[in-house]
């Protein structure tokens, strides 16, 4: 995975990250803001760290169990997020928002987990090297309810079935990524062009275009 | 000759239909959609997207998340060293 540098912005958490089980905790870390958070955790105090975790794991996991729809991978990209970042603490910068480094980290391993994905075999019509109907239908990439009778799969059936998952899921990864930190973690454009690495511009253009897909998905069938 | 039921002022822009649909758009460009039935059908379908957006539920990881990140995270020492885990 590439090394993140964290964007610019302010000392705030974002409007919808929450303090979950607030009233567990100490009350320092209930109310502290992430910056004081971290500088807690930079001088050693353990429950900083799980602090961070508990404040984040909820959007973290939500946004990658949205980009790659496999609950148990979105595990383990939020843990290889959160390791990254706990153990790089130290190269945090106060002057940067905390809340945007981290979604940074989280996004660049969904990317490059989906770009792996799709280098190695996973596409619609199987594997580049199937040679029979069986080795395609074996590697084609299986999408939402056809994935199988599980119980993990029923449970994600069950989580991201609904009308809109299914159209967010058709989106281009970029697509996705934009519309998910605009419009469900309520991101600003320049934020999501510092988390992303993108031109602000592109940025703008890619939730446009994301927006009129999911409208032309979801039409159909809502007027 | 300008055509029957052409609005007075330009469509709505991308960004004017999410100002509109947060009730952020100021009232002389929101006065456009009484003219204009194309800007107010789109107006009305992104309302109703982005309001759906904003309701998607979070997920949570499997129970014991915490600590099984916590098992591979070096908490460091004040003197600026790791501390065993």
């Amino acid at each position: 995975m590439r090394l993140e540098s964290p964007p610019a912005g302010d000392s705030t958490s974002d409007a919808r990250s929450g303090v979950i089980g607030a009233k567990d905790r100490p009350d320092d870390l209930a109310g502290a803001s992430d910056q004081q958070i971290v500088a807690w955790a930079n001088a050693g105090r353990e429950d900083a760290f799980h602090e961070i975790v508990r404040r984040y794991e909820r959007p973290i996991f939500s946004l990658l169990y949205r980009m790659v729809r496999d609950r148990a991978l979105a595990e383990d990209l939020a843990q290889e997020t959160f390791i990254k970042v706990l153990n790089g603490i130290r190269s945090y910068r106060p002057e940067y928002k905390f809340s945007s480094w981290i979604f940074k980290v989280a996004n660049n391993a969904a990317i490059d987990h989906l770009r792996r994905r799709a280098i190695d075999t996973l596409s619609l019509d199987g594997a580049p090297d199937a040679r029979t109907p069986d080795e395609m239908q074996s590697t084609a990439l299986q999408l939402g309810d056809e994935r199988g009778e599980s119980p993990l799969a029923e449970l994600e059936s069950r989580e991201l079935g609904g009308q809109i998952d299914r159209a967010i899921a058709r989106l281009r990864p970029e697509y996705r990524a934009c519309i998910l930190l605009r419009h469900v973690e309520g991101y600003a454009y320049e934020e999501i062009a510092q988390i992303l690495d993108l031109p602000l511009g592109t940025v703008k253009t890619y939730i446009h275009r994301a927006r009129n897909e999911l409208r032309d998905y979801l039409g159909p069938v809502r007027e | 000759m300008a055509m029957q039921n052409e609005p007075s002022t330009p469509h709505l822009t991308p960004a004017e239909f999410e100002l509109w649909a947060e009730g952020l758009l100021d009232t002389t460009r929101t006065m456009h959609l009484a003219d204009c039935a194309a800007c107010l059908t789109t107006g009305e379908r992104e309302r109703r997207l982005l309001r759906e957006l904003v309701q998607l539920p979070r997920f949570a990881p499997e129970f014991g998340f915490v600590e099984r990140v916590m098992a591979h995270v070096r908490v460091p020492t004040p003197s600026g060293d790791f501390r065993a885990k």
